[in-house]
This record gives C-alpha cells, structure tokens and sequence, in this order.
C-alpha cells in the first residue's frame, strides 16, 4: 500500500524528523525528543502537523439536524461558533468514531474525524444523509491541518494573523481562508489552525523561524493520555460504547432522537475506564491488569512514561463485574506483578482555558 | 547518521557491544541504539548470579515509548550490574559506552568469534538499520 504524504512532508525530512508510518501516512513521530517535545507544549510552545485527519463540511439548511441525528452530543443546542466533542454511534450503541464538530456559521458545519477512520466515517454518514437539505462533502484532501498548542500559543499566532480574536476554548473562527479553533489534543491552550495546503506550509514555515518547537506524533500521544483525552483504537472501538470510555458526559438523552440513543439509554457498559500510576515499571497497551489476588481484571488501553510526572502512567479498561473494591490494582509487566495506584482526576492538569 | 563505533569492541546484530577482558565481558548498547531509541527511561538487567544465554534476552531498555529487548551475546554468569546506570538509565543516551549495562563471566570464549568488529558494524548500520 502507498503511504499518503502530508504537504508538509519536506519539511519535517529537513528538520530531521523521523518518519513512521501511521493511519497510512508517513507522519514525524519525533524530532529532537520526545521528552523535550511534550515539555515544550507543557511550558512554552509547540507545533504539530496533523493534516492526515479528515474534514468533513456539511452546508444548507439542514446541517445541524443531520449532524444531530448522528452523533450523541447536542449539536443543535450549542451556540454558534461552538466546538463540540462527540462519539458517532450505530443503532448498538458502539463506537464509529469520535470527533468534533465545529459550527462555523448558520448552515455551515466542518467535521473533523481521525485519519483512520475518514472512508469509514464518510461511508456512514452519507448512508444516512437522504433526506435531509444540504451538501456532504468529504474535503480532507483540499486542507491541511496544524495544532499550535502551549501557554504561548495564543501570542505567537496572533503575530501572525491579523485581529486573531481571544475566542474561548472549544470554539472556533474563520479568518480568511483559516478556520482557527481553540482546539488541541494536548490539554494546553492553543489553535487548531485548517486551511489550503499552501497557506498552512507558509504559516508552518513561520512557526519554526519563531523558534516554535515542532512536535511529533509521540510527544502528541504523551501528552494527550497525561490529560486522559481517549484514542480511538485505545480507548474507544468498534466494539465499545461511549460509557466503556468514560465518555457517558457526551450522550444527550435528552435530544429527541440519535442513532443509538435507544441501545445507550441503559447507560450500561461492561467496562469502566480507569487511571493508574505506577512507582516503578511503564504500562504498555495490552498489558494485564491483576487484582490483589493476581487475577485477571482488565487490560491497559493505552500506557506510557509520563514526562510530567516521571512516572508510568495507564488508562486501563477494566471488567465492571471484577472491578475491585479494595481498589488495589497491579499492572503485569512481562510477567511480574507491579503495583499500580488508582487517581480519579487526570494525571496532569492542562493549562487550557 | 554520524555515529560512535569504537575499534576497541565488539557488536551484535542487536545493537548491542561487548568489551572483551580476559573471560570477563561487559555488555551495553550502542551509540546508534541510543539514539534511534530517544529518551531512556527504564532499564531491566538480570541481578548477579544469573546465567545468561548466548542470543537469549537478558532485560529491557524503555524509552518514553518503545520497549527493546536486550540480547545477551555470550553465554555465562552476571557478575556484575550497573546499579547506577539502572537507577538513572538516561545515561545511556548521553553517554552509550560509558553506561555500561552488566558484567558476564563467559562460560565458552569462542561464541564471541561470531559478533561483529566496529568496521563490520558500521557497514550493518549504514546497509540495514
């Protein structure tokens, strides 16, 4: 299989970004370190290109009430110029994909969905698309996309766009050919910046004579399970509903109707999703989570060193029936018991407004 | 990549170096593992008294997101860990042939025969890795 290249992919080569394949892209999963990347967002200012995911736009007049019907969160309900974060379910209640939808004007709407799921997304939803009065266009291949995120986020990109408003965060603007939401995967403050390939390979060219340090796709995976955001694939699949990931806040049974609003009215999950820390040992995905007894419990969803806390840190999906009540957890690490200590909050607080 | 091979030791397909001292061998990894690696965090050697196998896994060395095994080449006895290093593993990136890993009373010196010199091994990172 040919692997997609994003505009940007000279890029990072120049930098000396080291190139995995991911989601079918060749993508930077590091420059310098992964360590210095993470801390650079957490602390100053970091830049990520993420144009392998989709953009979807959905425009007429009956935009907002074909998204409504698709995902759980409300869309109607949110004010415009809202970012809303949802799952995309089937009638079961499973998971599709999760993504956000961003109401940029009356009768416009632009979905961003992961890179991996875009023909998986689109497929869906225009099956479900009959009907309603307005256009569903799959333009992934038309943007690019850059997520600037730490505390200097918002003073480096407002020296480059003109008027840069302070929105809120989870909202979003257009300004010329930009669509800049207060968005980011990170916990930070900061943009995600859509637009034309070119725009965004001059605004990512600027970026780095700016000393803004460019962050790949692992300190993005770091720093987004520090702030317990999920991944599909991890924590979220095609298998799982929305409250196997904790994310029970986004199913609205109070909108009039959804697909999969009746499978989720139960509320009911065989899993819950917890978070470890771990003294000593890094959790990887797929590793055993034991109860005292050392009996199978669960599995790590996704595990890693946290660079804040210099710790390893895991978000475990865990039977509901054998969650245990003395709430002692190991993490089995090639095949010794390590112990692991339940936090109910995320592991690190994002600096995001 | 610019990388540091020292003439003086020995290398296996896995990145690993060997320092030959009488039958005592001292076992690390490589400058180019280190780097292509990134930020060591965690690092898993076998305490002394353990035997050791030729080409079997003796531990692990963890960046903030992979996980690598360690391959043992020669057969023996660990009588000696680098506790130091094992404390604070990020010594490895910054300095790969000093944070020397552990220590291996050799049982068969002739299995050494079979590593790699520093030439040899220059042309196996340049070709394959």
């Amino acid at each position: 299989m040919t692997l997609f290249r994003t505009h940007l992919y000279e890029e990072h080569v120049k930098l000396g970004g080291k190139i995995v394949p991911f989601a079918g892209w060749e993508m930077p999963v590091q420059y310098t370190s992964v360590k210095d990347e993470a801390l650079a967002v957490r602390n100053n200012v970091g830049v990520f290109d993420v144009s392998h995911m989709g953009e979807f736009f959905v425009e007429g007049k009956d935009a907002e009430k074909f998204i409504d019907q698709l995902v759980t969160n409300d869309i109607q309900g949110a004010p415009m110029g809202k970012a809303v974060y949802s799952p995309l379910c089937r009638e079961n209640g499973t998971v599709i994909d999760d993504l956000i939808v961003y109401k940029l004007a009356p009768n416009r709407v632009m979905i961003c969905v992961n890179a991996s799921n875009i023909d998986k997304d689109f497929n869906w939803m225009k099956s479900k698309h009959k009907g309603f009065d307005c256009t569903f266009t799959n333009k992934s291949d038309e943007y690019s996309l850059l997520a600037l995120q730490g505390p200097k986020a918002f003073s480096v990109l407002s020296s480059l766009v003109k008027d840069l408003k302070d929105i809120e965060y989870y909202s979003v603007v257009e300004s010329g050919n930009l669509i800049l939401a207060r968005t980011g995967y990170t916990g930070e403050d900061g943009f995600e910046i859509f637009g034309p390939h070119e725009a965004i390979k001059s605004l990512w060219q600027n970026f780095m004579e700016m000393k803004v340090v460019p962050c790949g796709l692992a300190s993005r995976d770091v720093l987004r399970m520090e702030v317990c955001y999920p991944l599909y694939g991890h924590e979220l699949n095609d298998e799982l509903n929305p409250y196997d990931a904790g994310l029970g806040w986004t199913v609205k049974g109070s909108k009039p109707n959804f697909i999969g609003k009746d499978a989720l009215a139960s509320k009911t999950s065989k899993h819950k999703l917890v978070k470890l820390v771990l003294d000593k040992g890094i959790p990887r995905e797929g590793y055993p989570v034991l109860n005292s007894k050392q009996e199978v419990i669960g599995v790590v969803a996704s595990g890693t060193m946290s660079v804040v806390l210099n710790k390893g840190i895991a978000l475990a999906r865990i039977h509901v029936d054998k969650a245990p009540q003395d709430e002692v957890f190991l993490v089995d690490i090639r095949q010794k018991p390590y112990p692991a200590q339940l936090v109910k909050k995320p592991f690190v607080t994002g600096g995001h407004k | 990549m610019a990388t540091n091979i020292p003439e003086n030791l020995k290398y296996t397909k896995e990145h690993e170096w060997a320092l030959v001292e009488g039958d005592t061998v001292t076992i690390g990894i490589t400058d180019f593992a280190q780097s292509a690696l990134g930020d060591i965090v965690f690092l898993e050697v076998p305490d002394v008294g353990s035997e050791l196998k030729l080409g079997s896994t003796f531990g692990v060395v963890e960046s903030i997101k992979s996980v690598s095994d360690l391959y043992s080449p020669v057969t023996g006895e660990v009588v000696s860990k680098n506790s130091d290093v094992e404390g604070s593993p990020e010594k490895i990136n910054s300095d790969a042939y000093g944070a020397w890993l552990i220590k291996v009373k050799a049982k068969d010196l002739s299995e050494l025969k079979n590593l790699m010199s520093a030439q040899q091994y220059q042309e196996f990172c340049n070709t394959s890795h």
